[in-house]
Order: structure tokens, then sequence, then C-alpha cells
């Protein structure tokens, strides 16, 4: 066989130089990207006692998950590590007991109504709870109905309420991540879901604000038409699993012509043999 | 005598309809030896038609601006009576075709239908398979989806790696520093004007240098094997004996389009999310990078590459190399064996080389 490519031999020196040249060469300067961080997790992720305490949680958090970082909280400059903390530079530090509703309420506004006007936000400053001794200060969680829970509940009150309250709204729940996870889906397949994604948010909403409700009969009957709403959200997307059944029997029927063309054009070449 | 005939009879007389199709249809022989995968050019040919068919009827409801491309797309997918079967045949079919090439490409290879004197065949098919690869690209920014932005940023970054011109090639391919609704203005014009005026261009090249050299003989089946072109002047390989082109060879093609229309539906209709992350439906966001960005399958390869050499300008300087190898191979190879079995340098690069691609495909993927 002829082959003049691809023989082996030994590389010239010169071409070894210039290979290593080339490599030396190509070495951009700026090959390491630094990963940058405020001033506030640098510093705080050094200490050792309290104040280095608070970056993990964090970064388990909601917030850290959704970008909201110290100084969306706390205040202060997390670019000047000298300045970071003063007054000046709108610095909050840790808010007093009866402060915490509003220091959270700045961001979450309807969520410290609704606790301001329940028994729990009623009770501030005399033993009752505040945001934080349910949520926690700084890994704060995704809110989901396993924050009613016996143990964190009964260190305050008996848990029998709180355990007819959370009963109804179990369902509830359940129909949203149901919903949430079909309109995910449909989604990632292109299907535009902005009006059932609204719809979802508003109900939602409404849903939210029963989670510092503690009016056992008002949230059974919210939660009753809340499902009523989200069982129409459902009807919706049975209707799109409808049209894509559909959509595969179809694709399944012209699948199954173009095999049966593909077979009668075989056995029609076949009649032919190899004869003019 | 009815009216087709009479039809038939008054063109004939003036073009030599019945000369032509006894020349290149009923009268053109191919070798009796030959096989299924010389049909991939022929399902190439249906494919590129079906790409214009789809990309035009796209083209009603598609609007190449930043501000409303994703929109657009999203309403062909919910609004259009059959819109989300036009858009996913065109997708799945720009994937298809680079697969089939791929396949085409490699039997070319396998059967070294590339050498002597069918070097120029082996050039246009390559440089397709370029512009193949380039309409795909181009096609991908359209929708303007994050995947889209994000892929398109990643590949244009590549660009920047050339010593000396690079940053201006980046800024030139762009219309700017970064993507944006200039670089969708250009893409746009490439994808749907230049890139497919110059596959017809190539297309029709390929095809007249195939009908002006004659469609090469199998290595299988044979005892000699061996190429037995003369190096002294014109020849056309001419096959007699062989079968017709029409009807024998013509049912083979229809064959191989109607079980590739079978394969290709079960994805479009069944999967077609295979090829669409779920980036692809989001709007662009210049200001948020998705997490885990990756090309097409096509291009993992050569996305593993760039990060295997520690400078992107190095990852693309091998790739350069490699392609102009390809490109190169019948002025390199210029053996006279054929079949590959009995090149077993030619296999071990071949089989080699394909293990390699894949490799890189799958360790880009999981990367």
């Amino acid at each position: 066989m002829k082959c003049s490519f691809l023989q082996t031999g030994d590389v010239p020196h010169a071409l070894r130089f210039a290979f290593i040249l080339l490599c030396m060469l190509s070495f951009p300067l700026d090959v390491i990207a630094q990963e940058t961080a405020t001033v506030c997790l640098q510093c705080h992720s050094a200490q050792t006692g309290r104040g280095g305490m608070v970056v993990q949680p964090w970064k388990t958090s909601i917030h850290a998950e959704n970008g909201i970082s110290c100084h969306d909280c706390h205040g202060g400059d997390p670019k000047d590590a000298v300045n970071a903390m003063s007054p000046a530079r709108g610095f909050l530090g840790v808010p007093k007991e009866t402060d915490i509703p509003a220091f959270c309420g700045r961001c979450h506004v309807g969520i410290r109504d609704d606790y301001l006007q329940s028994a729990h936000g009623r009770a501030l400053g005399k033993g009752g709870p505040t945001c934080v001794t349910c949520h926690g200060s700084h890994d704060i969680k995704k809110v989901t109905l396993e924050l009613i829970n016996e143990k964190s509940c009964s260190r305050c009150h008996p848990y029998e309420r709180a355990a007819e309250i959370k009963a109804a709204m179990v369902e509830t729940e359940r129909q949203f991540m149901s919903i949430e996870g079909r309109l995910a889906r449909f989604k990632g397949e292109g299907v535009d879901t902005e009006a059932t994604d609204k719809e979802l948010f508003s109900i939602r909403n409404t849903y939210h604000r029963l989670f510092h409700e503690v009016n056992t009969n008002r949230v059974k009957s919210e939660s009753s038409k809340l499902q009523g709403e989200l069982a129409k959200l459902d009807h919706i997307l049975q209707k799109l699993d409808e049209q894509r059944a559909k959509r595969k029997i179809t694709g399944a029927f012209v699948i199954a012509g173009a095999l049966v063309a593909a077979l009668l054009f075989y056995l029609l070449r076949k009649t032919y043999g190899n004869d003019r | 005598m009815n009216l087709v005939k009479r039809i038939y009879n008054w063109v004939d007389i003036r073009v030599g309809t019945g000369e032509l199709v006894e020349k290149e249809l009923t009268g053109y022989l191919l070798p009796v030896n030959i096989n299924v995968w010389f049909s991939m050019g022929s399902i190439l040919l249906f494919i590129f038609a079906m790409q214009v068919v789809t990309g035009m009827l796209l083209l009603v409801y598609y609007v190449p601006d930043a501000d409303k491309a994703f929109k657009s797309v999203s309403f062909i997918m919910n609004d259009v009576p059959f819109g989300w079967l036009v858009r996913m045949c065109h997708a799945v079919g720009s994937n298809m075709m680079v697969l089939m090439l791929l396949f085409h490409m490699l039997s070319v290879l396998f059967m070294g239908s590339y050498k002597s004197p069918r070097e120029m065949n082996w050039l246009s098919g390559f440089i397709l398979f370029n512009l193949a690869m380039g309409i795909s690209l181009t096609g991908y920014l359209l929708p303007w989806s994050q995947l889209s932005f994000w892929a398109t940023t990643v590949a244009t970054n590549s660009v920047g790696s050339v010593p000396v011109v690079g940053p201006y090639l980046v800024e030139f391919l762009r219309g700017g520093k970064l993507v944006g609704p200039p670089t969708l203005g250009r893409f746009f014009a490439l994808h749907v004007a230049v890139i497919p005026a110059l596959i017809a261009a190539l297309i029709g090249a390929h095809l007249f240098f195939l009908q002006r050299t004659g469609v090469s003989t199998p290595p299988f089946g044979l005892m000699d094997t061996t190429n037995r072109w003369q190096n002294d002047r014109y020849r056309y390989e001419s096959h007699p004996g062989g079968i017709p082109f029409f009807p024998h060879y013509a049912l083979q093609d229809l064959t191989s389009i109607a079980v590739y229309c079978a394969l290709f539906l079960g994805v479009a209709f069944f999967d077609p999310y295979i090829f669409f992350p779920s980036t692809a439906f989001i709007p662009a966001n210049p200001f948020q990078t998705p997490a885990h960005i990756k090309p097409e399958w096509y291009f993992l390869p050569n996305y593993q590459t760039l990060k295997l050499f520690p400078s992107e300008f190095l990852g693309i300087a091998v790739q350069v190399a490699a392609m102009t190898f390809l490109a190169l191979l019948p002025f390199i190879d210029r053996g006279k064996e054929k079949h590959p079995l009995k090149r077993p340098l030619f296999m071990v690069c071949a089989v080699g080389g394909i293990i390699i691609y894949i490799a890189l495909m799958v360790w880009g993927h999981y990367s």
C-alpha cells in the first residue's frame, strides 16, 4: 500500500522547538478569572467565632439562591472593606427583636402585614415569635408546609390547632406542587405558559397569605376556594396533555406510513432485480 | 394519441427529453455491487430540500428583531397551525443533516471513493459539511433564547483567539463588542441568504463532479479492489452491464429516504427535546449566564478540544490542522487500494479518529 501520510519517524528538533514556543506564546496572561465575593463574605468566612457562623447557613439559603446577599438586608458597602460596616454607608447591623418584622418587611411587605395582624404579630415584644423564630435568620429555606411542625410550634403552644391548619392546607400544597411541576415541563418544551403562570402566581400569593393566619375556619374555607381555582388550571394542563397525546398518535400513523412506503419501494426494487 | 403523449412529443422534439431520460436516468448505469451507502447523497438532497421548505414557512412568521424574535418563535410553536411541527422539523432536520453528512463522509472514506480522480468531489463535499455546520450555528441564534445567546457568545469568543486579527474578527461577526441585535441581523442574513446560496452552488458543483467522473465502484465483492484510474487524460468511469439508475437505484434511494423519514419523524413527533435543553425556551438575558451552557452535539468535540489545551489559540490551531488534513486527504493518501481491510494504516487512523471524536463528544457533554 502506498500511503505517504502519517508515517512515523523522528520529529526534527526545529519542529519540536517551534511547537514548544507556540505553546508558550499561546498561554493567555489572564488565565484564571478570580471569583469575586463581597467584602462581607471575605471577612466573615475567615472569622472563627460567632461572626463566621453566618456564612455557611446563608450559602444554603433561598436568599443566596436568589442572589440576595448580606448588604441587601444589613446595608453597608459590600465593595469597601474599611467602610463596609459604616452607618454612613447605610449599615444597619443586627436588628432588635421588635424591629425584625419591619427589617424583613422592607421586601416582604404583604407578609409583614399578615404577620402583624395575626396572633403571632400581636404578641410581638410580649414573648411572641418574630420572623426568625420560625424561618431562621440566615439559613432561610423556601417556605413549605414542613415549616409547621410539632417540634417548632410546641416550643410556644400546643400543636393541635397548628396541625389542623396544616391538614387543611396539605391538599392545596399537593395541587400546587403538581401544577408547578407540569408547568415547568411544558415550559421546557416550548409551550407558552405565560397566562397560566400569571394565574398560578396570583393564586400562590393568596395561598401564602394564609401561612400567617391562625384562624382555623378561615384557613379551611380559603383553602377550599384555592383548590377550586387550582382545579381550573389543572384542567388547562390536562387539555395540553391530551393535545400532545393526539400529536403522538398522529405521529405514529405518519411514521407507520413512511415505513410501509419504504417496504413497498424495497419490494418493487427487488422485482426489478439487476436486469435492465 | 392521447393528450399527455402529444404534450410529451411536443416537448421532446424541442428539448430532447427522451434522449435526456435515456442518458441520465434509464441509461445511466451504476456498478452492479453498488450498496445502500450510495443513497446517502439522495437522503441529504431530500434533507436540504426539507430545510429550505420548512425554513421558508418559518420565515412567514419569524421576526429577525432582538425584541421580537423569541416571541415570534413562541407564536409559531403555540399559535400557528402546525407551526410546532414545522419548527421541530426544521430544528431536528438540521441535526439530522449533520448526522447524515457524517455518515456520507464516512462511507466515502471507508470505500476509498475520495481517491483520484475524485479529489474535487471530496473537497466540494468537505466544504459542504463546513457550510452545514455554519448554517446550523447561525440558525442557532435566531430564536434569541438563553441557549442561542450564550452558545453564540461562547462560539464567537473562540474566534478571538486567532492571533492579531482575532478581536477584529469577533467584532465583525458580532457587529459590536458583545452579542446583541446587530449579531442577530448578521446571522439571519447568513442563515437565510448567504449560506443557503453557497450550499446550493456547492451542491451543484458536487453533482457536476459526480456526473463528470461517474459513480465510483465500491471495493466490496470484487477480486481487484484497486483504483484503476490513469493519470493521463479525462476518462468517465462507466459501468457497462451495470444496473440503471432509473428505476432500479432510484427505488433504493426512495427506500432509504422513506426509512430516513420514519426515523426523522420519530424524533420530531416523539422526542424532539433531545436537541432542546430547557434554556432553549427561555428568552435571551444578556445579564444572566446560565449554568452549564453547552453547544450542539456536533460542536461538542470542538468545545472539548478547546478546553483540553492551555489556550484557546492552541485548541483552534489543532482543530484547523486536523480539518486541513481531512480536507487534503485525497492529495495526501495516493495509495491505489480502496478496500478498507487492505488499508491497515488507514483503518487504524480512521477508527482511532472516530473513537476520539465520539469520546470528545461524550466528554464534552458530561464535562
